[in-house]
């Protein structure tokens, strides 16, 4: 193997071990930090897709935002060595879903003959110049109704979390 | 089979995607719920630039690889402040004890 | 790579959309400037954008318009859809006004959640590309993860979002990776080039797989059987405002992309879904109307009864070409009218803390106020499709084309049914005229609900009566996708 498929081997490896890890793991400050390992694998794999502008967005995004913000919301709510996680009634369900899925898509994916491009490999281009005009052209409109999703999010968490309310609810009963 | 091809991907985009799922279904904190709907998002993300590699000639799979990241950061803001929320009120996120409703 | 200036897309094509965009901006801003004070203004603005929309997208589907907007249809289909989406918002506003301020959560932030939701509805109706779909299915899921939870300080308005979020995110995940099957078959996410590619290719594993997992996803957010557990708690915790909506918006929006998807994309494998959604339908109905039957709150029967409703309007889907599509259509349109009018009588009847939400609270009605007493009769009347409701003529033009496309029995598996979802409305009239007052029930009488109410039973009589209007409407639509 040459030193690049072994870097890809470790790579693929490290993400699917720390997906498991994720989902396994009692205390959930190690699921989180196992799931650190998944976003950083996942953004390794992009770069030999020779997807650099989604590694690096991947990166950017996933462990520089969604992971604090999971990082804060754990330690604003949950004591952290909180062990009994499971349901225990739902594991067996939730272990026939990991078996079917796994064997059905197993079956179905990988044994499909996919029309494999000639000379994938071989090149690795800069994509992000492409994708930015995709988004202003082609994609246009999905990138506009994203960005109003991006609002209605913000605007929801902030409706959810800011304490006013309450007061204005209490003057509103009397 | 070579050990950098579209199998390999979509293998390691399956194993998360039916992670995921597994944690969706068994975990009782609501949080634990949110990093398994992560692992479902990361892995669909994973396959669609996989595929835009190795069958498309355009990069359009890239593309939607990029929504998919900007919704589950999206999804995630939400869910983590209905999560704050819930547990300023019930002190609590543990799902199977958020169960009043029933008939 | 040379980037030129790209084309601006013709606007009046979008402007039902444009509308709702900048009236929910609006309401937005101007809640910032009057921070106390009454936000029924905000309500009557959100509502005018909502009817100016409406009203341009009637305009559009007389006249449809060609786009050169990638991945959007401004079809006469879409439009008929948007007017459904309007008036339903339309209604909800109304209703929620009083509601909302009895129980504390007087926010203009509401409304403008509503109205992105709404945008979100009407970019699946058009979308013509699966991002597109899947954006504006994740504008509208967000959007409602944040209603289902808005009464913050109320533990059932909590439990409600929470189990959305979590049955959102499956079926998110499920119908993503539908989405990504269908890519890597095809190379292309656009309906049309799909549906090429689809002809061409023999019937695979994968190909099959695809079309379960992204009609499994939308079978999430129809609350078909078995992927509506979600509906029953959803319905029951979130504000009763926001059930009026989610029972009526976010189903008829599936609906549309549902069709569109399945009819254009996936129209070569019309025998293998078709088998698929006959079981689906079969269980749906007859699951809603059995469990209806023993629920004691309202909000939980109207639940179940909608998950009914859901296996009816599939029904007309199973039965497919122009006559079962446009009975659907006209179905929804009643539908809108009837559910939404049913959950306003429970607004009507609502005292802060859930009170209100049980059959039992609806005894002797017709002693305390004869008028809401006979608006809940026509909306149990019209559910349960009882002639000359609207309701009747609705599930007749669905059987109908059940029985002309070959499917006679599950027409008369659809009636049956009909007939057992009887009981429980009745059930319901008997409480109102038969019983006598228990407590004396406090009635929330407001302008804008009376308004709302006038209007759906208006409009259900009328369509009951004379349903040509819409039913024709509802063929011209049809026709554009077909």
């Amino acid at each position: 193997m040459e030193l690049k498929e072994i870097i890809f081997f470790i790579l693929a490896t490290a993400t699917v071990l720390s997906g498991w890890l994720v989902v396994s793991l009692k205390n959930i400050i190690h699921s989180a930090f196992a799931l650190l390992i998944t976003f950083f694998g996942v953004g390794g794999l992009f770069v030999y897709l020779s997807a650099d502008f989604l590694a690096a967005t991947q990166i950017l995004i996933y462990v520089g935002g969604v992971m604090i913000l999971v990082l804060f919301a754990i330690m604003l709510s949950e004591k952290v060595y909180n062990v009994s996680i499971f349901h225990a009634s739902k594991i067996l369900p939730g272990l026939l879903v990991l078996g079917g899925v796994q064997v059905v898509l197993l079956r179905v994916m990988i044994e499909s003959p996919w029309r494999i491009r000639a000379g994938a490999d071989s090149v690795m281009r800069p994509t992000t110049e492409i994708l930015g005009g995709l988004l202003l052209n082609e994609y246009l409109l999905p990138f506009e109704v994203i960005s109003v999703l991006l609002l209605a999010a913000l605007i929801g968490a902030v409706v959810l979390i800011r304490k006013e309310v309450k007061r204005r609810r209490e003057g509103a009963c009397l | 089979m070579p050990v950098i091809s579209l199998e390999s991907y979509l293998l390691v985009g399956m194993m998360l995607f039916a992670f995921g799922m597994f944690g969706i279904i068994t975990r009782k904190n609501a949080i634990s719920v949110l990093l398994g709907f992560e692992l479902v998002m990361n892995a669909a993300g994973l396959n669609f630039a996989a595929f835009s590699h190795f069958t498309d000639k355009t990069i359009h799979g890239q593309v939607f690889t990029l929504f998919i990241i900007a919704l589950a950061a999206a999804e995630s803001v939400v869910i983590l402040a209905l999560i704050i929320a819930v547990y300023q009120k019930m002190n609590t996120i543990q799902i199977d004890e958020i169960d009043s409703l029933k008939g | 790579m040379t980037l030129s200036m790209p084309p601006i897309p013709n606007l009046h094509a979008i402007a039902p959309e444009i509308i709702v965009l900048l009236t929910s901006l609006l309401v937005l801003l101007i809640d910032l400037i009057q921070l106390r004070g009454k936000k029924g203004g905000l309500a009557f603005l959100g509502a005018a954008g909502l009817a100016l929309a409406g009203i341009f997208s009637y305009k559009l589907l007389q006249h449809p318009l060609a786009t050169d907007i990638p991945g959007f249809a401004v079809d006469a289909y879409a439009q008929f859809f948007k007017i459904i989406f309007c008036l339903a918002g339309l209604m909800v506003i109304g209703i929620s006004v009083r509601y909302l301020t009895l129980e504390g959560f007087s926010l203009g932030e509401y409304y403008s959640i509503i109205l992105l939701a709404i945008l979100g509805q009407m970019i699946m109706a058009s979308g013509t590309h699966l991002l597109v779909i899947y954006v504006g299915l994740e504008l509208m899921a967000i959007s409602l993860y944040i209603l289902a939870g808005f009464f913050k300080h109320h533990p059932k308005s909590n439990e409600a979002a929470v189990k959305y979020f979590l049955l959102g995110s499956f079926s998110s995940g499920i119908f993503l990776y539908g989405i990504m099957m269908a890519y890597g078959l095809t190379g292309s996410l656009d309906l049309s080039v799909i549906a090429g590619k689809v002809a061409g290719a023999e019937l695979t594993g994968l190909l099959l797989l695809a079309v379960i997992m992204m009609g499994a996803g939308f079978a999430f957010k129809i609350a078909a059987v078995p992927f509506h557990f979600w509906t029953p708690d959803v319905y029951e915790g979130s504000p009763t405002s926001v059930t009026a909506f989610m029972s009526v918006g976010p189903k008829a929006a599936a609906f549309a992309a549902l069709i569109r998807v399945f009819s254009s994309a996936f129209g070569t494998l019309r025998v293998e879904w078709t088998t698929l959604f006959i079981c689906l339908s079969i269980a749906t109905m007859v699951t809603g109307n059995l469990v209806a039957l023993r629920q004691t709150n309202i909000k939980r029967m109207l639940a179940y009864s909608s998950i009914a409703h859901a296996g009816y309007l599939m029904v007309g889907f199973v039965a497919g070409g122009e006559l079962g599509i446009s009975s659907m259509l006209l179905y929804l349109r009643i539908y809108a009218f009837m559910n939404i009018g049913a959950f306003g009588v429970v607004i009507l009847l609502n005292r802060v803390g859930g009170i209100g939400d049980r059959i039992d609270d609806f005894a002797g009605l017709s002693k305390v106020s004869r008028a809401s007493a006979f608006v809940m009769l026509v909306f149990m009347l019209s559910l349960a499709g009882i002639p000359p409701t609207a309701g009747f003529a609705g599930k007749f033009y669905i059987f109908m084309a059940a029985v002309k496309n070959g499917y006679v029995w599950l027409a008369v598996i659809g009636v049956l049914n009909s007939a057992v979802s009887a009981y429980y409305y009745l059930r319901v009239i008997m409480r109102m005229y038969m019983v006598e007052p228990g407590d004396e029930p406090v009635l929330n009488v407001s302008t804008a609900l009376s308004a709302i109410l006038l209007i759906a039973v208006v409009g259900i009589i009328a369509i009951g009566i004379f349903p040509g209007f819409c039913l024709d409407l509802a063929r011209t639509s049809v026709t554009s996708i077909l």
